[in-house]
């Protein structure tokens, strides 16, 4: 009966954080929807004039790099080509430095998924170090059905006794 | 004065492997004269930092360009306030001021431990000692701040004209602050491992040490991010840039050590985790000058680019390998009886807030140090900015905020069902009603949806619990509820201070997902007279005007600002350019109100006097800002002293003379 217990948890946990993962994806996924805005666009490149910011932030008037390529994107996008195609064209004339965030594919997968796994992991090991250390609850521990009122008023005596030793 | 500097520098190295040789030999050989001296060296060591700090300021302050650093970082032009702020601001200053915090704590700790803890605060001592001979043999041989010019210049460098700001006067000595009071508490860890003495004693003399950390390591953050704010001029707050990801891992890993810490001295569970933490808190500080010194990643922060890196690479090597062979060491003694009896009590809760804090660390540090392992495996440099950093941190920060609010409302080893929906029925139907009211706003964005929600369900946890308390305290004490409140918080005050910090933490995530998800942006070319708008606001450009300074140039726009048609102000973004750098600066205009900011930054002026502006109206920065003072106030509340903890530890503390005394004298350390 505990085991089953526990291997739900674990599976609970496991689903959470996939759907986590699931929803981080999606997120990412999303930005590269159809019909985007300029800021959209730019917010996936990084500016290469130094400023580390990405095309979209980078607020040097006279920037060699962000001025010119907001206006392209512009374009672009009057052209009715997508983020990611906008994106690719980018890529394919700078390179993957260009990009403000790892591309979900090859080596670069691992960026995307090592800190999910970590954490999966780090749950995984929780669930098994706490099953080892669980112990029975005291017999008299579970409160009988229908005793609400009562674990209620037991909840009230520990705070009024927490309260009595600050006096 | 140069002299002096160094003459003090080079005693301090002396007195600091002095103070380590005689701890050690006093500690081992139970021979207390020799601990007091090394006590007294370390205090010595302070005061040789002190006036070698004093010599620097001297050279600042009256411009004596024959020192290499004062010509590097500062100008006889520079306003006063920044020639003192300077010390920070360059390489060697920084270092010399790190080294001057570390000595400082290092003399208060001692001057604390000097009749406490005669077992491990000898060790702890060392430690702290062995940190400054770092720092120390770095201000000697490697980066020394007293080094001459020759030929001596007429005029300075200037401090970099970024650095000339308010924030950046204040945000440096309070992450430096918050970065070396972590090392009290890693080395009195390192001090329980090396004697055994592995109880919660080292955590209790610690704690308060560890909060004054962590509030330093929040404040240092959130004046970094308001420097970003009003100076970089790109209308954001954090752009998870290496050096900004540099100071939040600590702060996360502090986090999580303060919730974890409370699970050993609650159920003595947790050892070998809780010195784990401490330690990687301490290396991720060691890490984060790694990263703004060596170069090895780039950074719109790092103003001290250098070849101290390998320096910082060995030290924290040598600190991870060494901490980590003490725990190695002492595992079986670590092993303690550990209970657990459900997944729905407290410690569960604490240890999936630490599963998370600590993932969100390492998804920080994974990214930050991505593009180096790209280019050392492919051979391709690539860029991780804040899409990856968003996507992968935005559903951790959810689930963090989620066990924020389960953690507090369930009890320690095990919380029955039907207690639980009667504990979380009141702060669900909360989070369900913000959720509606978001639906009902317009808002459609699943995340903000669930963030609002969550938000709204963590304050109803915060609600009930003070509620709970008041209304015990009303049932004692025939106590007005505003008295009640009062009492309750200063005579709980660690536990009522750490849900004002959750209540701040709250406003700061809605404040941080309100800000951005509904920024909007314009950006307009104007002649004199000439008016647009963006939301709610009509600017109209008044005109420009012009100041020369022998230090700046400066061109000041005045627009006149006017809301819906009825209240007007006027606001003055600026463009400077420095002289002796030949470098522009922005100083942008900032009106806040608790619904939005509005943001004007001059972009440029061309030559048939338009006025270019950037304008941005982001939703909810206030918040951010206001849940940082909210999470200070919880922090000196739950640090402030209490009597009754000053008594449980006075308690605890007889409590293991006690038993030493029955017990066979240990004769050192091991």
């Amino acid at each position: 009966m505990r085991a089953r217990a526990c291997s739900a948890t674990a599976v609970a946990i496991g689903c959470a954080l996939v759907c986590a993962f699931s929803c981080a994806i999606a997120t990412a996924i999303a930005a590269g929807a159809e019909c985007p805005t300029q800021a959209q666009v730019a917010e996936g490149l990084t500016c290469q004039c130094g400023c580390g910011l990405t095309v979209a932030n980078c607020n040097h008037p006279m920037c060699s790099f962000s001025v010119p390529v907001r206006a392209e994107i512009d374009s672009m996008i009057g052209r009715g080509m997508s983020r990611a195609q906008i994106i690719a064209f980018y890529r394919h004339k700078f390179g993957e430095k260009v990009l403000s965030a790892p591309t979900a594919e090859g080596f670069n997968l691992l960026a995307w998924t090592m800190p999910f796994l970590a954490v999966l992991l780090g749950g995984a090991f929780i669930v098994i170090t706490a099953n080892r250390w669980r112990v029975a609850p005291p017999a008299s521990s579970p409160p009988p059905p229908g005793r609400d009122r009562a674990s209620d008023s037991a909840l009230k005596r520990k705070l009024e006794d927490e309260i009595r030793e600050q006096l | 004065m140069a002299d002096l500097g160094k003459l003090t520098l080079a005693i301090a190295l002396i007195l600091a492997i002095y103070s380590i040789a005689a701890n050690l030999y006093g500690a081992r050989r139970g021979a207390p004269a020799f601990v007091a001296s090394a006590r007294h060296a370390l205090w010595a060591m302070c005061a040789m930092v002190t006036i070698a700090v004093v010599a620097l300021w001297n050279g600042l302050l009256t411009s004596d360009f024959s020192l290499e650093y004062v010509a590097a970082y500062s100008s006889s032009t520079l306003p006063t306030p920044y020639k003192f702020t300077a010390l920070w601001g360059g390489q060697q200053g920084s270092l010399l001021f790190w080294t001057w915090l570390l000595l400082i704590f290092s003399s208060i700790a001692a001057f604390q431990n000097r009749r406490r803890n005669p077992e491990i605060a000898p060790y702890a001592m060392m430690v702290l000692a062995g940190v400054a001979i770092f720092f120390l043999a770095m201000l000697n041989f490697v980066t020394r701040p007293f080094d001459l010019m020759s030929p001596i210049p007429a005029q300075g460098q200037d401090l970099n004209p970024l650095l000339q700001n308010y924030w950046m006067a204040i945000h440096p000595p309070s992450l430096y602050t918050g970065y070396v009071s972590a090392t009290v508490p890693f080395a009195f860890g390192a001090a329980a491992l090396m004697t055994g003495k592995l109880d919660d004693t080292w955590i209790r003399t610690t704690r308060r040490w560890a909060i004054f950390s962590w509030f330093f390591l929040t404040l240092g953050n959130l004046f970094g991010a308001r420097w970003a704010y009003e100076v970089l001029g790109w209308g954001g707050y954090w752009a998870w840039d290496p050096v900004e990801n540099a100071a939040f891992m600590p702060w996360l890993v502090m986090t999580a050590y303060l919730h974890s810490v409370m699970i050993q001295e609650r159920k003595d569970m947790l050892k070998v985790w809780n010195l784990a933490l401490i330690g990687l808190a301490f290396s991720l500080t060691i890490f984060g000058t790694f990263i703004t010194r060596s170069g090895v990643i780039s950074s719109v922060h790092s103003f001290t680019q250098s070849g101290l890196g390998p320096y910082f690479l060995v030290f924290l090597a040598a600190v991870v390998a060494g901490y980590a062979g003490l725990i190695w060491f002492r595992a079986r003694e670590l092993r303690s009886p550990a209970e657990f009896e459900s997944y729905l009590s407290r410690e569960a809760a604490f240890l999936f807030n630490n599963l998370v804090l600590i993932g969100i660390a390492f998804a920080v540090f994974w990214g930050t140090i991505f593009p180096v392992l790209s280019e050392a495996v492919r051979g391709v440099k690539i860029t991780v900015g804040p899409p990856f950093f968003n996507s992968v941190n935005g559903p951790l920060a959810l689930a963090l905020v989620f066990l924020m609010g389960v953690g507090p409302l369930i009890a320690w080893r095990r919380t029955s069902a039907d207690k639980l929906v009667r504990s979380f029925a009141a702060p669900i139907a909360l989070g369900v009603a913000t959720a509606l009211a978001a639906l009902i706003g317009g808002i459609r964005a699943w995340y903000v949806l669930t963030a609002f929600s969550l938000s709204g369900f963590v304050l109803g946890t915060v609600i009930v619990e003070f509620h709970r308390g008041v209304n015990a305290r009303r049932h004692l004490v025939a106590e007005s509820a505003p008295r009640a409140l009062v009492n309750l918080v200063s005579k709980n005050n660690r536990r009522y201070g750490g849900y004002i910090i959750h209540l701040g933490v709250l406003i700061a995530f809605a404040g941080i997902v309100g800000s951005s998800f509904f920024k909007t942006e314009v950006k307009r070319s104007v002649r004199e007279g000439e008016s647009f708008s963006i939301g709610p606001y009509q600017l109209r450009y008044l005109g420009m005007s012009a100041v020369d300074t022998p230090h700046l140039l400066s061109a000041t726009a005045r627009l006149e600002v006017v809301r819906d048609g009825r209240e007007a102000v006027t606001m003055e973004p600026a463009k400077l350019v420095y002289k002796r750098q030949e470098q522009p600066a922005t100083i942008v205009a900032i009106r806040s109100t608790p619904l939005a900011d509005l943001y004007v930054v001059l972009a440029g002026i061309d030559d048939t006097n338009r006025a270019t502006f950037e304008v941005f109206l982001t939703p909810l920065v206030w918040w951010l800002w206001a849940g940082g003072v909210l999470m200070a106030i919880g922090t000196v509340v739950a640090m402030w002293p209490n009597v009754r903890e000053r008594a449980a530890i006075a308690a605890a503390l007889s409590r293991a003379r006690a038993g030493e005394l029955g017990a066979e004298p240990a004769p050192g350390g091991d």
